[in-house]
């Protein structure tokens, strides 16, 4: 109940809040605070109507909705969610290396739908062997940067790309950094440090200060034929 | 030291490396090579707050041809470090570097394969600032120990000889006799050279 205070403002009413994961439905309607953005359930019985056994699974944690569904179906699916169901704006896009036998990688879609303000997980899983995933660049032209992180970081090939290069690592890098097999500090040699002088060779060991080899003063690098 | 009176006419009488030391000291124009939060703490440093101008060095030069105090502040990926150093390179001489805060000098929390583990190893760093990120005083106390180096260890004879074996520096510092023998009464010893 509002108190009434001497000056005569009244109390703004407290807002219960509660959160508990098991009861998220309930958390979620309940709870003024919650605009109820992850109740896509009438989209999901939706797909599941449209789709059928393209919709492999449908996870409920935290109150958020992911649907897992299967790789061969993600076009049809993503065209179908963004001209149906109003699902335009791809807020994010990566990979997951889940480090099992079989469909070691994951790769998810957080969908949003701007007019209504829903929010939708798509998960697609990849196998080893095939590392390959269509591309979205064609339904969302914002996949593009995010699908060539997910190449560079996991080395997944999403066919179709107008422009699959390395998004951060340098172009020459051989490897995929965020593997689980990756080591923490990176294949030494892999990558090159700046030269210790100006007109020296580039230096391969990633640990040279570690090594001894302390990077000269300025005045003591030797004088070379290009200074003049 | 004068001969007469303040304000009167007289002479002083120093040593031109003195001179020329005390001016580089006060007129070092950083570098800020600023990637990442340390960078927001350097520019509180030169801010009005605390004032770097007191010290000479709020001229921050975003030209390598005019700066010669190079600040590394904040982490350094393997594909960054090919640009620093080549800045570095084109700063003139004589210049010095101060690494500020965990991740410049050791790589700090991010041990990972995207981040050179310190930025020594391919600089040559004179003071390294601890810190995540560190205050502003103590950027300028990195500056004023770099300010002490300079005093202590450059000499105008050292600018002549460029890649050649260079003359150890003694310390110009006075000297207080002990019945064990003659000691520097600063701890000059810190800075001489490697």
């Amino acid at each position: 109940m509002p108190e009434k205070l001497t000056n005569g403002i009244k109390a703004p009413k407290t807002l219960p809040f509660e959160f508990v994961p098991q009861e998220a439905e309930t958390a979620v309607l309940n709870n003024p605070h919650a605009k109820a953005t992850t109740l896509v359930d009438d989209v999901l019985d939706a797909m599941e109507a449209s789709f059928g056994t393209a919709v492999l699974e449908r996870v409920v944690y935290a109150g958020e909705r992911t649907v897992r569904i299967s790789t061969d179906s993600l076009l049809e699916i993503c065209t179908w969610l963004k001209e149906t169901q109003g699902f335009t704006y791809l807020a994010d896009l990566a990979g997951i290396d889940r480090f099992t036998e079989e469909d070691r990688y994951e790769v998810f879609y957080n969908l949003v739908n701007m007019t209504k303000g829903k929010r939708l997980r798509v998960v697609i899983r990849i196998d080893e062997e095939s590392m390959t995933a269509p591309t979205l660049c064609d339904i969302f032209p914002a996949a593009n940067w995010n699908e060539r992180e997910a190449w560079d970081m996991f080395g997944l090939r999403f066919e179709g790309h107008p422009d699959l290069r390395r998004m951060f690592m340098p172009e020459d890098f051989e490897y995929h950094p965020l593997r689980k097999e990756f080591p923490l500090l990176g294949v030494p040699g892999s990558m090159a440090l700046p030269p210790q002088v100006p007109t020296g060779e580039l230096t391969q060991d990633p640990f040279p200060a570690a090594h001894g080899s302390k990077t000269p003063w300025s005045f003591e690098e030797v004088e070379s034929e290009d200074d003049v | 030291m004068g001969q007469e009176l303040p304000l009167q006419e007289g002479f002083l009488t120093t040593r031109v490396d003195a001179v020329v030391n005390w001016a580089r000291s006060n007129s070092l124009m950083p570098m800020p090579m600023g990637l990442a939060c340390c960078a927001i703490e350097m520019m509180a440093f030169a801010a009005p707050k605390y004032d770097v101008a007191r010290f000479g060095s709020e001229a921050m030069r975003f030209s390598p041809r005019q700066a010669d105090l190079m600040i590394v502040a904040g982490w350094v990926s393997y594909k960054m470090a090919h640009t620093i150093r080549r800045v570095w390179d084109q700063m003139a001489d004589p210049k010095w570097c101060i690494s500020m805060g965990a991740c410049a000098s050791s790589g700090g929390m991010h041990r990972c394969y995207g981040v050179v583990q310190g930025c020594d190893n391919f600089l040559p760093v004179d003071v390294y600032i601890p810190g995540c990120p560190p205050r502003p005083e103590a950027v300028i106390h990195a500056l004023m120990d770099i300010q002490e180096k300079i005093r202590n260890q450059y000499s105008i004879e050292q600018d002549g000889i460029y890649g050649r074996d260079m003359p150890v520096v003694a310390a110009n510092r006075p000297t207080i006799v002990t019945p064990d023998g003659e000691h520097a009464i600063s701890p000059a010893g810190l800075y001489t050279q490697r």
